[in-house]
């Protein structure tokens, strides 16, 4: 168990998960060529994190643009998160996003809405997290 | 080719209210150095950052039908056996204070049919039924094979401020060139 960490490039956000903080971040981008394995890379993470300990998580999620694909791999990502919550486990999502992008807000209120066990806050992404 | 029609083609691709265009085959390579170019020039055309946005969006999720569905075409085989590669164009204009971005590949008859009937019934959905669209669409599995059945289009209709449009021309070839326009 030792903390990850990836560098952001074009097309794929920086991603970070912290054991000591608890906490994992998405920030960037997110359009890759091979949206389910970059996604899968994460879960691992995720899975890992989950399989040390019985330590809660924040999430933050400060995505200023993702396709459609990345869409649906975030929809089964935080699925997997809320099966985690629903086994007892203290999970907190911050989505970070941009005021002017409605469509990226209902996004989340969407998927916050059916995800029954973590708690989504819908904040607003900071000019700098969005460059 | 000879001087003639290039000098047409470039009459009328080298035009102000185009900001961009490509054409020919088109890869994740070229989806991302296009793409940053489109950046780059939306950046000095338009102000509106959302409109940005949403142009960008369009335009990833049109790039990526091509690379998934363009393989349709009059083009040759890539001779490494896997099969032809895909081919298509993309053309953002601007006029007043929208922008357009059109996308054309080619596909069979039947594509054409299934694809205009799909953008038919997005067109006339208003921005909540897309929504509640996208969210079902999002939980169905990933359709393989179905070409354009796609969450992308609920996502290019959902960024675009009117109603997609398309056409479907036969040039007399066994090949239908499939258009598909939104503006922003």
């Amino acid at each position: 168990m030792s903390n990850f960490s990836i560098e952001a490039t074009a097309r794929t956000p920086s991603v970070s998960l912290n054991y000591e903080a608890k906490s994992f971040e998405m920030a960037g981008e997110s359009y890759p060529e091979d949206v389910p394995a970059f996604f899968a890379q994460m879960n691992e993470q995720l899975d890992s994190y989950f399989a040390a300990s019985k330590d809660e998580l924040l999430v933050e999620i400060k995505l200023s643009y993702f396709n459609s694909s990345s869409a649906r791999a975030l929809m089964e990502m935080l699925d997997n998160l809320d099966s985690e919550a629903a086994a007892g486990r203290k999970i907190d999502v911050n989505w970070h996003c941009d005021p002017d992008d409605d469509i990226t807000r209902e996004f989340a209120q969407d998927i916050s809405s059916d995800a029954t066990h973590i708690h989504v806050s819908i904040c607003d992404l900071a000019p700098l997290d969005a460059s | 080719m000879d001087f003639q029609r290039f000098n047409q083609l470039s009459h009328l691709l080298l035009n102000d209210q185009f900001v961009l265009s490509y054409s020919g085959y088109v890869s994740e390579d070229i989806l991302r150095a296009v793409g940053d170019t489109l950046r780059t020039r939306l950046a000095s055309h338009v102000s509106d950052s959302n409109q940005i946005r949403n142009i960008f969006s369009i335009f990833v999720e049109l790039m990526q039908n091509i690379i998934r569905y363009g393989d349709d075409g009059p083009q040759p085989e890539t001779g490494d056996g896997e099969g032809k590669p895909a081919f298509g164009i993309v053309l953002v204009s601007q006029t007043d204070e929208k922008l357009s971005v059109m996308a054309g590949n080619f596909v069979t008859d039947d594509e054409a049919k299934i694809l205009s009937e799909r953008i038919q019934s997005l067109a006339e959905c208003d921005a909540e039924e897309l929504r509640q669209l996208y969210r079902t669409k999002l939980r169905e599995p990933v359709e393989e094979t179905s070409k354009g059945a796609s969450l992308g289009l609920i996502e290019i209709a959902r960024r675009a401020s009117l109603p997609l449009t398309c056409e479907v021309i036969n040039n007399g070839s066994d090949y239908n060139l499939f258009m598909i326009k939104a503006t922003v």
